[in-house]
């Protein structure tokens, strides 16, 4: 299993800075040319729905910082299938390159490090 | 030394959604290791699965007077988990 790490990202946007900060950290190791690919489960989901029109709250959209994803070299950027039902979002209504997994936790498994959002 | 392949550390309490996405995640040959809020589990342990080893931080439990509804968690001290920890192959922080 080659060093990669996988960031996960259960907290919805917004509500809180855990998820923000775990962002950060992908980006980090990203620059700095580790292997390390996020992952959205439970509401943490609602990080990758389209046309996020954030000004009344005051805060910068994800949807632009996660638009630097690739940018930066995170290699994918992953949604659990069950929360994506859950919460109704649909590949048409997602930021483009999200590629959804039936098994999340398979998918920490594959990982040699994981880190939680908070 | 028993081999464990993937050993889970979870420290959320049992409502945190965490800690339902960490139990779902447990599978044949892996350990679960309950430290700080997750204790709490011992006092509802019930729906783990069958066959998965349940560890407990000691003095997380009987800070939380715990002590003596956990008989199917094994009790660890500090030590002890070190040793688990040593022990994995993979090691997952809930």
């Amino acid at each position: 299993m080659s060093k990669s790490t996988l960031i996960v990202i259960d907290q919805p946007p917004y509500g809180a800075w855990a998820g923000r900060e775990a962002l950060d950290m992908a980006f980090s190791l990203a620059a700095f040319d580790q292997r390390v690919s996020l992952l959205f489960m439970g509401a943490g989901v609602n990080w990758l729905r389209k046309s996020q029109e954030t000004s009344e709250i005051e805060q910068k959209s994800v949807e632009k910082n996660l638009s630097a994803a690739p940018v930066f070299g995170v290699e994918k950027l992953y949604a659990d299938a069950a929360a994506c039902d859950q919460y109704s979002l649909f590949p048409e209504s997602m930021i483009a390159g999200v590629v959804i997994t039936e098994s999340s936790s398979e998918l920490i498994r594959q990982h040699s490090h994981t880190a939680f959002a908070g | 030394m028993t081999h464990i392949h993937v050993l889970h550390i979870l420290n959320k309490a049992p409502s945190h959604p965490r800690s339902v996405e960490c139990l779902s995640a447990l599978m044949p040959g892996d350990t679960l290791l309950l430290i700080e809020n997750a204790v709490l589990a011992v006092a509802s342990l019930n729906e783990y699965r069958a066959g998965i080893p349940v560890f407990a931080l000691a003095p997380d439990v009987i800070a939380r007077g715990l002590g003596e509804c956990s008989e199917n968690t094994t009790l660890v001290d500090f030590a002890a988990m070190v040793d688990l920890t040593a022990q994995a192959q993979q090691i997952i922080s809930w």
